[in-house]
């Protein structure tokens, strides 16, 4: 097969334009960290953005930075650091999840739109992302949004660029918002919650004046032997419900005290500080429970959105009726659930319970053979899935970019 | 009217019995409104130096009619307006001679308020701040705080993706909806999202947040909601330049401290300000910041002595902070009040709406300065000075022949200003029919036409607010042609691998 690696973005044109006039699809990748994702494509070419990595402007003042889209991630998160400030949407790395070497690039990241924990406060990857240049499925480029926070000027084109998984323009410089990272982070720890009274508690914190920047909850599981990450704060067999406070220091100590008092009718919380807490989150922000060197790496794992009260009796019913391991974030929002091999990594399931609470589940982590019968994204109503085809023929009506990757027999 | 639009349809206007007849088939009652004199309430919005009486206005009180009435108009090539409580700033609503103004008036209820998963189900014509005080028994609030909170619709902020001084912090109303019903132009009923954080697929709801009425109609919102900060305090500080009032916000930005507002004043207004409401403001002072920190009071305590200390180090020339809660709600009292308080000052005004990088502010005022003596015409400025969007608000008299011209001519030439200095046309008002001759100024026709095709993909036919943002239309079939560029593959010097 044939890789293309673009130089800058008149190269990006003048390949998707000859992949129109030739009517040949084309893969788009950056490091190719997360080509696991979504179902095999009918591509005979490969577009190769990795070389347009060159970080056009960083501001530290204004809060943002231009990247092209093949920039490496890792090299962006420690330019950034080193003005002390971060995405706060805390995107994760899915690396050890997927058992890929490359973090990626920052194109896969807005492509992909994976939030961190941090999502129930600062917003995801849409939520940051300001302006881009792209070539769109009939070779040009255009841009959209701008440089500034502010800005309603025309449509908000970035929002549907963010978690579009490369299916409707290839993305060759963008404007991210960054933010200072927080003086201090503060965890507080209750153990041996169950699923619901864990949810409970989330819901308690998250409701709270405290400004709780991470809610997640960890049950007692079987299944994991080790706790990757964790060190010492999780002893085995027992169940964690973190909460996370950042800001100043004073502040963070403040909020922590308060919320602890809130939460006696929980337990008596225990906590962690700054760069244990930091690591303890990057554990679940990166989901380490079920990454692929560890116990359950050969179990596929879902990625479940839900309305966060809803979140513990969903997975609590999924755990049970398929054997299978859940771990929560986003107060409950998020559920992370690696299941038992089966050929249809138990699909009926997940979206049957998923859509009874208005939740939507993704096949993050599947073989091949599972993604070639099974929907990897929610199938959605009939009247979404035709606007959305629509809104995706109207930027590339050839389907020349990732064609098949969002839809199962799409590549046929 | 200085601006043109679509061209009216004499079929349609010859029709207009039959339409009104039909149209009061599916909204029975007082719903259909066609006499010249009730629809006057009608024609103009907040921008209203713009007038326009629509052919007829219908006010549905289900998603149903809405669907209903909607279907008829596609179905007979009739153009539509939405309409939410009519502040638009940028004309969104301005009625058109042969077209339906839809108003969404009747949506008042709240559906459901949810604190378990800090979402408010509403109806679009709810306002703003009645989503704040529904749910203000249980310490939440509604983030996102346009000016005209009191009257705007949750529906039109969802059209407009409004703005307000908290969104700093807190972010536009993009970052705070969830989920919503929207009727395409078809009358189709489509739901987008919910409760969850995510919604599955493209991102349409972010996509719809911000399209001025032009891709549907919306029936319902889901919001997120937040608890409110325990405590708020504000400090007001004078300088005897811009350029370090200017300079001051860069440091408390570049020192990693995001405020709950950041406000900025020049002379005039400060002066327009305190002669109406004597909020106690200095009057020597070439440049004032209203600087509110919110949070636990232990961090807000803090906050206000590192930025009193980066106040003082760019050479502020009063310091003010507020001890209680009056005296922080008078310091925002002047800047509040600062349109009607200009109002009073100068019989007419028109107030502009750009953003620019924070840095390009220094430069930015010194450019409308020039501009002001070229026009002559007085301007007073005021700054969401945190996020850099400006509003300048140009006085002239409509009595005196021309001014308006003149206004209209300074006001293009300060937002082509804000695209030089690196900024954008609109940071919160909209384009409407008010920016959107100035949009080439920001983008090529590729751009333009990427985005009209995301219009032809949820209203095909372009019935749907036409005239609006996009200064040249075109038909979706012409969209969507592909230029082919024939040939083998034309790249020979591309790495391959």
């Amino acid at each position: 097969m044939d890789t293309l690696k673009v130089r800058d973005a008149k190269d990006v044109e003048e390949v998707v334009r000859a992949a129109i006039a030739n009517e040949q699809p084309l893969e788009i990748i950056g490091h190719g960290s997360k080509r696991g994702i979504g179902h095999a494509m009918a591509t005979n070419a490969v577009l190769d953005v990795s070389a347009l990595n060159a970080i056009t402007a960083y501001e530290p003042n204004e809060l943002i930075v231009t990247l092209q889209a093949g920039a490496p991630l890792a090299d962006v998160l420690s330019l950034i650091d080193a003005k002390n400030q971060q995405f706060a949407f805390e995107p994760m790395n899915t690396a050890l999840l997927l058992g890929t070497p490359a973090l990626g690039t920052i194109g896969g990241m807005i492509a992909a739109g994976l939030a961190g924990p941090r999502r129930i406060r600062a917003g995801g990857a849409r939520d940051h992302l300001l302006g881009a240049h792209a070539v769109s499925g009939f070779g040009d480029s255009f841009k959209t949004g701008g440089k500034v926070v502010k800005n309603v000027t025309g449509y908000d084109l970035c929002k549907l660029l963010a978690g579009s998984w490369g299916t409707l323009s290839v993305m060759t410089e963008v404007t991210l918002k960054v933010m200072p990272k927080p003086e201090a982070e503060r965890t507080l720890l209750l153990r041996g919650l169950d699923d619901a009274a864990a949810n409970k508690a989330m819901t308690a914190a998250l409701g709270s004046p405290f400004d709780v920047s991470g809610a997640a909850h960890l049950p007692n599981s079987a299944f994991r032997t080790k706790t990757e990450g964790l060190g010492d704060i999780a002893s085995q067999g027992e169940a964690l419900t973190v909460l996370r406070l950042e800001g100043i220091t004073a502040s963070a100590a403040h909020r922590a005290g308060s919320l602890r008092e809130l939460l006696a009718p929980f337990g008596t919380a225990t906590l962690v500080e700054d760069s244990a807490s930091a690591a303890l989150w990057a554990t679940i922000r990166d989901v380490l429970p079920f990454a692929a060197d560890g116990a359950l790496g050969a179990w596929p794992v879902w990625r479940i959105v839900c309305p966060p009260a809803s979140g513990a009796a969903l997975g609590t019913l999924l755990a049970r009726e398929t054997g299978g391991d859940v771990i929560y974030d986003w107060g409950g929002g998020l559920i992370w659930a690696a299941l038992p091999p089966k050929s249809d990594a138990h699909a009926p399931s997940v979206r049957q319970r998923a859509n009874a609470v208005g939740g939507h589940a993704t096949l993050i982590r599947a073989a091949e053979d599972v993604r070639r019968t099974v929907d990897v994204f929610q199938p959605q109503a009939p009247g979404i899935a035709a606007l959305s085809e629509r809104v995706r023929a109207g930027f590339d009506p050839k389907t020349i970019l990732n064609r098949g990757r969002l839809t199962r027999g799409d590549a046929a | 009217m200085a601006i043109m639009m679509p061209a009216s349809d004499q079929a349609v206007l010859a029709r207009r019995a039959e339409i009104v007849a039909a149209l009061r088939a599916i909204v029975p009652g007082e719903g259909v409104i066609d006499s010249a004199a009730e629809m006057r309430a009608y024609e103009s919005d907040g921008l209203t130096a713009y007038r326009q009486p629509p052919m007829v206005v219908v006010l549905p009180d289900t998603t149903e009619q809405v669907s209903l009435v909607l279907k008829y108009c596609a179905g007979r090539g009739i153009k539509v307006v939405p309409r939410g409580s009519g502040t638009s700033l940028s004309g969104g609503a301005l009625p058109l001679e042969d077209g339906v103004l839809l108003g969404l008036g009747k949506f008042k209820r709240i559906r459901e308020i949810d604190f378990d998963n800090r979402a408010v189900v509403t109806e679009p014509g709810v306002t703003n701040l009645a989503i704040s005080q529904a749910v203000a028994h249980a310490g939440f609030y509604y983030a996102p705080d346009p000016s005209s909170q009191i009257a705007c619709s949750i529906g039109g902020n969802v059209a407009e993706n409004s703005g307000g001084v908290h969104c700093l912090k807190y972010g536009m109303t993009t970052n705070n909806v969830l989920g919503c019903e929207i009727v395409l132009m078809s009358g189709e009923i489509l739901r987008i999202g919910g409760k969850s954080a995510e919604n599955p697929g493209y991102d349409l709801m972010g996509v719809i947040t911000g399209s001025e009425g032009l891709l549907g109609v919306i029936t319902e919102i889901t919001v997120r909601i937040l608890q409110k900060p325990e405590t708020a305090r504000a400090l007001m500080v004078g300088f005897a330049q811009v350029e370090a009032a200017g300079e001051c916000v860069a440091r408390i930005i570049g020192a990693g401290i995001i405020p709950g507002g950041m406000e900025m004043m020049d002379k005039p207004a400060i002066h327009a300000a305190e002669a109406f409401v004597h909020a106690g403001y200095p009057l020597d002072v070439e440049a004032l910041l209203i600087i509110e920190l919110d949070g636990p009071k232990i961090e807000v305590d803090e906050l206000i002595t590192r930025v009193e200390t980066i106040a003082n180090a760019c050479g502020s020339t009063t310091c003010q902070i507020s001890t209680s809660e009056a005296e922080r709600n008078l310091f925002w009292a002047g800047r509040k009040a600062a349109f009607p308080a200009v109002g009073r000052i100068s019989p007419d005004y028109l107030c502009m709406d750009g953003t620019i990088p924070r840095g390009a502010l220094p430069k930015a005022l010194a450019r409308i300065r020039e501009l002001s003596e070229k026009y002559q015409l007085g301007c007073a400025n005021v700054f969401h000075a945190g996020d850099g969007n400006l509003h300048p608000l140009i006085l002239y008299d409509a009595n005196k022949p021309g001014e308006i011209e003149r206004a209209e001519a300074f006001g293009a030439d300060i937002l082509r200003a804000c695209v030089e200095f690196g900024g954008v046309l609109t940071g919160e008002h909209g384009v409407g029919i008010e920016k959107r001759d100035l949009m080439p100024e920001m983008f090529s026709e590729i751009d333009l036409n990427q985005q009209q095709r995301l219009k032809c993909a949820f209203d095909a036919q372009g019935l749907l607010n036409p005239g609006k943002v996009f200064p040249t239309l075109h038909r979706c079939a012409e969209l969507g042609r592909m230029h082919v560029h024939a040939g083998k593959l034309a790249f020979p010097d591309i790495p391959r691998f």
